[in-house]
């Protein structure tokens, strides 16, 4: 589905992304790992188009890509049903009664039915991260992808996101989470990616590589975050 | 009472109305529509001097600076007396919103760049994610956001236009003080009369503040929960 071909990725000097290929499969849920600055974020960001790549290529079909960010980036002037109505509404033209319909039924999928009114500061971290899964899937996207999705919320909120995720995982969703929850990572990818330094190191099925780290890089990193 | 006090209670009472009327006739308009024309002009103006290009937004930049760098009763003289020696005649209220609403362009035109400028990145982002274009993205995302960091400044513009009109007087607009004018001119009773003037303004002003109130709230709606 997505291929990416000895992609490079330079600001300046500096090299973020230093040859990577890999590639996604449809139905596939894929989980990078790896230490911060290793280039994870980069690699997403480069896959749906908000970086430009400095060399390679990425061979794909036109794939539409729903993406969930480290820190929501809901529409804060918006309420809820607004926030996932505006682009189905605005871009694919739906109508209304038809973008609110969807609307609802994806607010009940991630559980936030009674939250339809409501403004994104008045919810907390978890159910925001909810509300912007379910709009990146207004969107009805081929491929999600997720930037470390449960960073920036409380612990006791990590679950609800993970479990929407799981929700979406087992019902074929082509997923790739970039995430530091090893337990989502062991538990729900069908390929783990170890990346460092802007490569990716190993990439192998999550019993595996957690099992088995055969890149002393891994085994490193491994022992350090589990 | 006294005589004295009689004929400048009579003169006041007299002059109320004209320079109510005055006031809701010029003042009010002008201010109504110098506002809305320089918002418009003010957008347009960011939007040259953050996407236009090296030429636009150079243009744009030497017209702020300008208008923000010359007193504005000057600039009025100049469109009102100046532009007929060159052949352009153009009549004092016309004069007039033409001066306000490029002083209110070039002065909204830089708090609307830093506030659409103030809306994180992450937004285009999100929008862009979802298929928006940068149309769509700047109209629906990122300026309902950048219009709310821009309300106490826009408000503050607002006020003080609403008193500068009255220089609109000196180029024969016949709005509240220039009727101030008249009137002492004909009764000798200044202190009164522009005091009169004043306290019109202030309830102006005034309600014009508690509207701004109103709007500001309604801007603010969406960010009252403070999260959970």
């Amino acid at each position: 589905m997505i291929k990416m071909k000895n992609v490079i990725k330079k600001f300046g000097q500096q090299t973020v992304l230093n040859g990577i290929n890999l590639n996604i499969s449809k139905g596939e849920v894929v989980c990078i790992i790896g230490p911060s600055g290793s280039g994870k974020s980069t690699l997403l960001r480069i896959m749906n188009r908000l970086e430009t790549l400095t060399e390679g290529e990425i061979l794909m079909k036109p794939t539409r890509m729903g993406m969930v960010f480290q820190n929501f980036q809901l529409f804060p002037h918006m309420t809820v049903l607004e926030n996932l109505t505006i682009a189905p509404r605005q871009v694919d033209k739906l109508q209304k009664e038809e973008a609110n319909l969807r609307a609802v039924q994806l607010l009940k999928k991630v559980g936030l039915s009674e939250k339809a009114d409501s403004y994104p500061s008045q919810l907390s971290g978890g159910q925001q991260q909810r509300v912007a899964i379910a709009r990146a899937l207004a969107m009805q996207p081929e491929v999600l992808l997720f930037d470390e999705p449960t960073s920036s919320l409380d612990p006791e909120l990590v679950g609800e996101v993970l479990s929407v995720m799981k929700t979406l995982a087992a019902e074929g969703m082509t997923m790739v989470v970039v995430t530091h929850e090893m337990g989502f990572a062991r538990e729900m990818a069908d390929r783990v990616v170890f990346m460092d330094q802007g490569i990716v190191v190993e990439e192998g099925s999550p019993e595996s590589l957690f099992a088995n780290p055969k890149e002393k890089r891994t085994q490193t990193f491994l022992e350090y975050v589990i | 009472m006294d005589n004295q006090a009689q004929r400048i209670l009579d003169i006041l009472t007299n002059a109320l109305w004209p320079l109510v009327k005055a006031g809701l006739e010029f003042s009010i308009p002008l201010t109504l529509i110098a506002f809305s024309l320089g918002l418009v002009l003010a957008f347009l103006i960011a939007m040259a001097r953050l996407y236009g290009g090296r030429l636009l937004s150079t243009l744009a930049e030497i017209y702020v600076w300008i208008f923000r760098g010359t007193p504005l009763l000057v600039q009025l003289f100049i469109i009102f007396y100046g532009l007929p020696s060159a052949g352009i005649i153009i009549s004092g209220f016309l004069s007039a919103i033409i001066g306000f609403t490029l002083n209110v362009g070039a002065y909204t035109s830089e708090t609307l760049r830093g506030a659409i400028l103030g809306v994180s990145k992450g937004q285009w982002e999100a929008a862009k994610t979802l298929g928006l274009n940068r149309r769509q993205t700047m109209f629906k995302i990122i300026l309902p956001q950048a219009l709310r960091i821009c309300i106490p400044s826009l408000s503050n513009t607002f006020i003080s236009l609403v008193k500068d009109t009255s220089l609109a007087a000196a180029i024969t607009v016949t709005e509240l003080f220039q009727v101030a004018q008249q009137i002492t001119a004909r009764t000798y009773e200044p202190l009164w009369l522009y005091t009169e003037a004043a306290l019109i303004y202030l309830v102006f002003c005034t309600g014009l503040t508690y509207l701004q109130k109103r709007l500001e709230a309604w801007f603010n709606r969406p960010y009252q929960g403070g999260g959970i």
